[in-house]
């Protein structure tokens, strides 16, 4: 696997950009942004110690529980919505003699290409209250119906962008991620072996049995695998909201996620330290729910 | 793939892709398109810049004052009197931005830098020296100017009692209704002395005609969920947001009756108002359907109905804002800007000529008002029979004229930058007042305000807590870098 | 007695039919997009895509117009920003592609002291959030003196570690160590068995990850928000957002915005589409 005679310096030189790089904006940050998190700043010059009072505050800081509430929401939405919509997607993909599999497959990615703006722009277009056209679509097919949902007011009015705001941002992700997840399904789905379904459908199994017998646990590594980018991403999210909702957490700060409050305190109100204290909150967050699905993962596949 | 057997060859030849060109082996053509791009674009990039430095560079946030300005800076630069001015739009967060960018970090600013009031006070979060604007009390106080100006147009850029910015406009708000809808009702605004004799008097105008079981039409445009509105009136009825020493200080009985009255204007049996966002084509679509009958009108937002509204010229008059209670102050304040001067700039004393000369000239305090509507601080220029002209659009009442009557009594305002902090702490607590009266009409009176008045505290504990947290602004510790 | 092929197309047309609608859906906003930049400003509420008219298919084909995209160029100067984009986008897709392959390389082909110190780091980098490094980044760009500079925005994204990690997955999968001898016996130097025997072998994945850093440096916001300041750096991404605030009411000039900064993703994703999608489902199928 390796070659005994070689330049000695050849691996060091070949790796150097990547260690300069990592050692000069990776690691040395990391080390500082545990020095910061003990600071309340002011920009990147003035600075004063405050121990761990960054953190006390957060702990109990309404604004930051409510970050982190929305951001839960939201990835519950992205993991339970989100991604079954990429399976099912890539499942009907999937279908031996589709024709235009590849047609397709670019269509549903295409939403990748955009940008946040446009999506921000289209949302907003989208979800006013009266000349929306998703409250005139849901006006036109919904009429009166399931007026229970609602607790006052016709569906016209439905201010998707002052109470649902969740809402909104989890259906604008859903059109522009869900053909991303979808493409890792669909590679995974394509290399699950067909003599073992076939075997399977011979041996008198439906279709659904054979997706939960067969298909679902050869996908599984994979399945994971997007589970693990999708919460990661969800838990992370920023940009979409932040260009949503102008800036800010729109409305009783309901878009309000973790990192937009992160980038808030550090580079609007510009206590860097702050910033980094919640920083480490979503890194901690982070770590154990990677921890958590390991050990699931490693249950399931005993 | 085709891949040399391990054991011949005398030279080592690339692998192959298919029978293509041996440049296709190491990228594709669109690696390769990639490899042309970043060529090309590097060279042109690099390529020097010949564009002529202006003498000063100025920073706005609204296209139409560089429109304003732009004519007065080009007739000064050619009759020699002073250098070029570049005017350099930017949107109001690309101008934070920039200009914190600047104050905190150094990086390169405009030598004026016009800021709306939200931007400017981001100035304000460290002790007065720190302030990035150069202080301009001195200056002021000199050249007259601090009794020039209308007194209270100093407010938002006045810290810790020193000024760090020239005032912009006055900004006094005045109560926009439609005329045409009020008069064929043979409703008498005169009568209309305060904002219960508002609701009351204007009540008939939401009659159901259409049958179809909700009001034509609403009174006024006032929403929680924009912002903007609420701090005017909580302004009007005169305890404010924060006290004289800029602490944050707005749970008080008059406050939790502004909220209160609120809330009952949106939600249950009495609600009168309704959503009708400025700036979005959808709510000008419901005003020209006369959706709503009042709204509240500062001097510059009468120019964007101007615009965008032609359709209702002729319909719509001002009056003085009904008051909280009888003998109250009839009008408020909405939006402000300044033009600071850079503490990092080298020719303060210039700058301070060409900031003076722009702001206070008689040419751009009638422009102000012809092309944008806005009435100018500059009180000697009041006299200007400009502002007595009849206007067309609003029944021909002498709009300039009745906003100026109204400067005195507008309220002076704070420069700290946790007003947005606590405005919105105001308006969860009023969002939250709101579903209360909408889930229960019967919370009303003495009861629903002293729940206002408990919300409004709970808000206001929390400002006050991150506040005192805040070491740095306090300057009670002055550390620096790690 | 339906047969195999039967039941095939029976069941390639069900999912049609659950199929071709999404696809619909999904490119409406496109089509949007498209329409509404060709739009006037008083056209535009008109109609929600073709202006209606008497021309061909109902649709007004005169009342379409260029002014938007003019208005782009000569008011607003986005030549400039395009320029910037397509730059900051290029140079760090080249740079990123060429670190990492010889990353990867390294860690793959190579035996050396130190080497699972480096492979441990480089899975370590993949476990640190981003937001973390946001504020103590901006801090050591500002003490390099690299704020509002293209360096201190191109420096900080060539070397991803996640990038390493494919390409070393890539080099372990594609690449002979056989060839890497003969390579040797013919004299040929490291870097010569680099650049001509490795990196052909890498080509699908070298372009997915030119595609991967060029969109995701194309479409950054933040980032160049955060260290570009002088309008005549900042790339599109920025130019858009600014459009938004400063135009908000002009939806035409926006999408003609938009379509501006979609429009060379699209042609390069085009060109590299199936590169993309292998290389992308290479870190994922493992």
């Amino acid at each position: 696997m390796t070659a005994t005679r070689h330049g000695r310096f050849a691996p060091y030189l070949f790796l150097a950009p990547f260690l300069a790089v990592f050692a000069v904006f990776v690691a040395y940050p990391l080390a500082q942004s545990v020095v910061l998190s003990t600071r309340q700043m002011f920009g990147p010059t003035a600075s004063t110690y405050v121990g761990l009072d960054n953190f006390r505050f957060l702990l109990q800081d309404p604004l930051f529980h409510k970050a982190v509430r929305n951001t839960l929401v939201f990835t519950a939405g992205s993991l339970f919505i989100q991604l079954p919509v990429a399976l099912g997607l890539a499942l009907l993909l999937d279908r031996p003699g589709l024709r235009g599999r590849n047609a397709l497959r670019l269509v549903f990615f295409a939403p990748q290409l955009v940008g946040l703006v446009f999506l921000a722009v289209m949302a907003s277009v989208i979800f006013q209250k009266r000349t929306g056209v998703l409250n005139q679509i849901l006006e036109e097919v919904l009429g009166d119906r399931l007026g229970w949902v609602l607790q006052s007011g016709p569906w016209l009015d439905y201010p998707w962008l002052e109470s649902q705001v969740m809402w909104a941002l989890i259906l604008s992700a859903l059109w522009m991620y869900a053909g991303l997840n979808m493409v890792y399904f669909l590679a995974a789905l394509q290399n699950v072996d067909r003599s073992l379904k076939e075997a399977a459908s011979i041996d008198g199994a439906g279709v659904v049995r054979r997706f939960f017998a067969v298909t679902l646990p050869a996908i599984t590594p994979v399945a994971g695998f997007v589970v693990l980018l999708s919460v990661v991403g969800s838990l992370q999210l920023f940009e979409l909201p932040y260009i949503l909702l102008n800036a800010g957490g729109g409305p009783d700060n309901q878009g309000l996620t973790i990192v937009t409050y992160l980038y808030q305190s550090g580079f609007e109100t510009g206590d860097l330290g702050y910033a980094s204290a919640i920083g480490w909150v979503l890194a901690i967050m982070l770590a154990v729910f990677t921890l958590l699905q390991r050990f699931v993962l490693r249950g399931r596949n005993a | 793939m085709k891949q040399q057997p391990p054991h011949t060859t005398t030279t080592t030849r690339a692998p192959r892709f298919g029978a293509g060109p041996g440049w296709l082996s190491y990228f594709s053509l669109g690696g390769w398109a990639v490899v042309v791009v970043a060529l090309v674009s590097t060279v042109l990039v690099l390529l020097p810049d010949d564009r002529v430095e202006a003498d000063v560079t100025l920073w706005t946030f609204a296209p139409p004052h560089a429109r304003m300005y732009r004519p007065l800076l080009d007739e000064w630069e050619q009759d020699g009197s002073q250098g070029s001015v570049s005017i350099e739009t930017l949107s109001l967060p690309a101008l934070e931005r920039r200009m914190l960018g600047g104050f905190m970090s150094g990086v390169p600013v405009a030598d004026l830098i016009e800021a709306e009031r939200r931007v400017a006070s981001r100035a304000f979060g460290g002790p007065v020296e720190s302030v990035g604007f150069l202080d301009l009390t001195d200056r002021l106080r000199e050249d007259g100017l601090l009794e020039a100006i209308n007194e209270s147009s100093f407010g938002p850029w006045t810290y810790r009692g020193r000024v760090f910015g020239l005032p912009h406009d006055v900004h006094p708000v005045m109560l926009c209704y439609r005329a045409d809808l009020v008069e064929a009702a043979g409703i008498d605004v005169g009568e209309i002395e305060t904002w219960d004799d508002f609701a009351r008097i204007m009540r008939p105008l939401m009659a159901d005609n259409d049958g179809d079981g909700a009001p034509d039409r609403y009174l006024i445009s006032f929403w929680p969920t924009y912002i903007d509105n609420i701090e005017p009136l909580i302004l009007q009825a005169g305890d404010g947001l924060f006290d004289d020493d800029d602490m944050v200080r707005f749970a008080t009985e008059t406050n939790a009756r502004v909220i209160a009255t609120m809330a009952t204007w949106v939600a249950g049996p009495d609600r009168i108002a309704a959503d009708v966002p400025e700036f979005s084509a959808a709510g000008n679509k419901l005003k020209l359907d006369g959706y709503i009958v009042a709204a509240l009108m500062p001097d510059w937002l009468s120019n964007i109905w101007r615009q965008q509204l032609p359709e209702l010229s002729g319909k719509l008059k001002l009056m003085p804002l009904p008051a909280w209670e009888p003998g109250g102050r009839r009008t408020s304040v909405w939006g402000g800007t300044m033009l600071g001067i850079p503490k990092s700039a080298d020719n303060p004393d210039e700058l301070w000529q060409y900031a003076k000369r722009l702001y206070l000239s008689p040419e751009l305090s009638r422009s102000l008002y012809t092309e944008g509507d806005i009435i100018s601080p500059v009180r000697a220029h009041w006299d200007d029979p400009i502002y007595d002209t009849p206007d067309e659009f609003f029944g021909n009442q002498p709009k300039g004229r009745m906003y100026i009557d109204l400067a005195p009594e507008v309220p002076r305002r704070t420069s700290s930058p946790f007003n947005k902090m606590a405005l919105e702490r105001v308006q969860d607590a009023l969002i939250r007042l709101s579903r209360e009266v909408e889930s229960d009409p019967g919370l009303s009176g003495a009861a629903l305000r002293s729940r206002a008045l408990e919300l409004l505290r709970e808000a206001e504990n929390e400002v006050r807590a991150r506040m005192m947290r805040n070491v740095i602004a306090t300057g009670a510790a002055g550390g620096s870098a790690p | 007695m339906p047969t195999a092929k039967h039941k095939s197309i029976l069941s390639a047309a069900g999912a049609y039919v659950v199929l071709l609608p999404l696809a619909v859906i999904t490119l409406v906003p496109f089509v949007w997009l498209v329409t509404s930049a060709f739009k006037s400003r008083e056209q535009f509420f008109g109609s929600m895509f073709l202006p209606r008219g008497d021309g061909l298919l109902g649709v007004d084909w005169a009342a379409l117009t260029l002014e938007n995209f003019t208005r782009l160029f000569s008011e607003i100067a986005i030549g400039r920003a395009l320029l910037n984009s397509l730059f900051l986008s290029s140079v760090t897709a080249l740079l990123a592609t060429l670190c990492c392959a010889a990353g990867g390389y390294a860690l793959a082909m190579y035996k050396f002291k130190g080497r699972g110190i480096c492979l441990a780091i480089v899975l370590a980098a993949l476990i640190v959030p981003a937001p973390l490094l946001i504020a103590p980044g901006y801090q050591v760009l500002f003490k390099l003196g690299l704020l509002d500079t293209y360096t201190g925005l191109i420096l900080p994204g060539i070397a991803p570690a996640f990038g390493v990690f494919l390409f070393r997955q890539s080099v372990l999968q594609s690449v002979p160590p056989e060839l890497l001898e003969a390579g040797r016996l013919d004299g040929c130097g490291e870097l010569g068995i680099f650049a001509r025997v490795v990196l052909p072998l890498l080509r699908p994945m070298t372009g997915a990850f030119l595609m991967i850093t060029f969109l995701a440096m194309w479409n950054n916001f933040i980032g160049p928000q955060i260290v570009l300041q002088s309008p005549d750096k900042q790339p599109l991404s920025v130019a858009i957002a600014q459009l938004k605030g400063v135009y908000y009411e002009d939806y035409g000039l926006m999408m003609a915005g938009t379509l501006v900064s979609v429009a060379p993703v699209a042609v390069l994703f085009l060109l590299l589409q199936r590169d993309f999608v292998s290389g992308l489902t290479l870190g994922a199928v493992k």
